[in-house]
């Protein structure tokens, strides 16, 4: 996963997915093997490849398409995120932080407006929404990229000149070496059976 | 539609109707239990409303009319709900809601009920030279009530009456008919005839339904006006009318009807709906309080000082926590709106403070003058109970009676085969 790449903590501390590069497989040249890469060409051989995997019980590996496929998600055996539940609480806690700034203020320093009490719950309601909308917004963008390991700036994959057609005309499965399960010749043979048109190991090169 | 060729047409009715969820046990209610119940609904229901005719001899007149007319203008606002989404689906030729379509039509068809339940109100303020409606009683103020009387007077309330009915009625009875006969024809053009209906149709439904509002829920109180009335009133309907189809589907899955045909994506969606349309409510109402309170015009803001008083801030409060926050956070959470138990169950607690939201805006109306010769104190609180239960009985009787009567799904819909694949992926 993407975490290990760019922040300075070691990586023998971090939880398996998290770790980087395995160095239990080395390519012929001897630069560490990140993941294996499976070509297709065409849409239903991606998807059934992918549920191969998924069935394989595999888990740190991704699938690449040049559009959205509807139903990619179950295909993929990819759980909900939590990110909802996270939004969920730092909006609530913003808007009841939001209200309590304002009536800590209006209670604190206190100033006739218009003849109305000073810590009139009406005028705070506005600013507790939009702090709220606010701190859910920004929650919602920020812990999207944390969860998904961006802003990232390279990877491995950008290695394979093939690659390269996954924004264009190929479908690619991509099995990365930190799965407990990865074995260069059992995944090899897993997506073989899966008809790819190639199937390529990549190094961790920088 | 219209660019499918005849046979393209053809073939695609043919695989609608080879569905396996369009068998015909599946999409037909049992008539003969279904009008039992609705027989068994309508009796409770007139039973409940003879008590309250006889709670107005007993305990008060004007409390016993305001109870009813906070029942009849609930489900004036809950069928008219059901209109609005009926031409928003045509408008914008949803695919998803071609299923549930039907149901929100069935709730849709009990306008004309509504309007001969709404009858005996106006007649009796008529009658009796207002019992709610303070503009008609002759201690009125006299100056606002002559500045006001070339709109606020009998003969125009009830010409107004007749309208608003005859538009609601013309339209529901159009929408109706296109339907009833897409279901026996096929007609892929009836498709486009309801929708051309529903662009003019909408436009006459925002102003009539804006417009009985403030005669009826609004003027009332002669002093008070606000421009967002009729979209307070509006905003109370459609949730209102999902909670009731949710309800509707529930209860036909229940009896292993629709299986297949209304899904946790059509579940999904309506909770969507239902969620989105709470939370409107909730910002207009809000909206509306708000502005009166901080301008802090006597005429205006006497309104809602009588709703803050008397025991009335009781369900101000409730109102706030039940009818906006509480099914806020819950309607939030996915899998309820996917269940369709849940919605169910949220839209049973929507239905009774959509009703708490209306006894809060009608019922204060019967103190406002005298609140302590009036009052006729708890012992008169059942009538509120009695009088609203049994207009949403005998609302629902007829519900029931109609949902029996006709497919549960509109089964030549061409848009139908979207519906059965509609899927979320969110």
């Amino acid at each position: 996963m993407a975490l290990a790449d760019y922040l300075p903590i070691p990586t023998s501390k971090l939880p398996a997915p998290l770790r980087g590069p395995s160095t239990k497989f080395v390519l012929e040249d001897g630069t560490p093997v990140h993941g294996m890469l499976a070509q297709y060409s065409k849409t239903p051989d991606l998807v059934h490849a992918v549920e191969a995997v998924r069935d394989a019980g595999y888990k740190v590996w991704d699938s690449f398409s040049p559009f959205p496929i509807h139903g990619m998600e179950e295909s993929m055996g990819f759980a909900r995120t939590k990110l909802p539940y996270i939004i969920g609480v730092a909006g609530l806690s913003a808007a009841a932080m939001g209200y309590l700034l304002q009536w800590w203020i209006s209670n604190d320093y206190q100033m006739v407006v218009q003849g109305k009490p000073y810590t009139a719950w009406e005028p705070f309601v506005p600013i507790t929404f939009e702090i709220g909308i606010l701190i859910t917004a920004f929650t919602t963008l920020l812990g999207m990229f944390a969860f998904n390991g961006l802003p990232r700036h390279h990877h491995p994959l950008y290695q394979s000149e093939r690659f390269l057609s996954s924004s264009d005309d190929k479908f690619f499965v991509y099995i990365e070496a930190t799965d407990e399960r990865f074995d260069p010749e059992a995944t090899r043979k897993l997506l073989e059976k899966t008809h790819p048109d190639h199937i390529e190991l990549i190094g961790q090169r920088d | 539609m219209t660019q499918l060729s005849a046979t393209q047409y053809k073939r695609r009715l043919k695989r609608i109707a080879e569905h396996p969820a369009m068998s015909a046990e599946n999409i037909t209610a049992d008539r003969a239990s279904m009008d039992k119940a609705a027989a068994i609904m309508i009796g409770i229901g007139a039973l409940l409303l003879a008590l309250t005719a006889a709670g107005a001899v007993i305990v008060n007149g004007r409390h016993a009319l305001a109870s009813y007319a906070v029942g009849v203008y609930a489900v004036t606002a809950i069928s008219l709900g059901a209109m609005f989404w009926v031409m928003v689906f045509e408008l914008v030729r949803s695919g998803w809601s071609a299923g549930v379509r039907r149901q929100f039509e069935n709730v849709m068809m009990n306008i004309p009920l509504c309007v001969v339940l709404i009858a005996p109100i106006l007649i009796f303020e008529l009658a009796a030279g207002g019992v709610l409606f303070h503009w008609m009683m002759g201690d009125a103020d006299e100056y606002l009530v002559n500045k006001k009387s070339a709109y606020l007077n009998p003969a125009f309330l009830a010409v107004r009456f007749l309208l608003y009915g005859g538009i609601w009625i013309l339209l529901a009875m159009k929408l109706w008919g296109y339907s009833m006969a897409q279901d026996q024809t096929g007609d892929r053009y009836l498709v486009n005839k309801a929708r051309f209906t529903s662009s003019w149709g909408m436009l006459l439904f925002a102003l009539s339904v804006a417009f009985f509002a403030f005669d009826f829920l609004m003027s009332p109180d002669y002093r008070f006006f606000s421009t967002m009335w009729g979209v307070y009133y509006f905003a109370g309907g459609t949730f209102s009318s999902i909670a009731v189809v949710a309800i509707i589907c529930c209860l036909a899955k229940f009896f292993g009807r629709m299986t297949g045909a209304i899904t946790a994506e059509h579940t999904h969606d309506m909770g969507k709906l239902m969620f989105g349309f709470t939370v409107f409510w909730g910002y207009i109402a809000f909206s509306q309080y708000f502005l009166i309170w901080y301008s802090n015009i006597p005429e205006e803001v006497a309104w809602y000082t009588h709703r803050k008083e008397n025991g009335w801030e009781v369900l101000a409060w409730l109102l706030v926590f039940g009818h906006f926050l509480i099914p806020f956070i819950i309607l939030l959470q996915r899998p309820v709106k996917r269940s369709l138990v849940g919605l169910a169950i949220v839209g049973v607690w929507l239905l009774v403070m959509t009703t708490i939201d209306k006894t809060w805006i009608v019922r204060p109306m019967v103190y406002i003058r005298d609140f302590a010769q009036n009052d006729p104190g708890p012992a008169g609180w059942w009538l509120d109970v009695v009088a609203a239960a049994g207009v949403f009985a005998v609302w629902g009787g007829f519900l029931v009676r109609r949902i029996a009567r006709v497919p549960l799904i509109p089964v030549r819909d061409p848009r139908l085969l979207k519906a059965l694949k509609h899927k979320n992926y969110v």
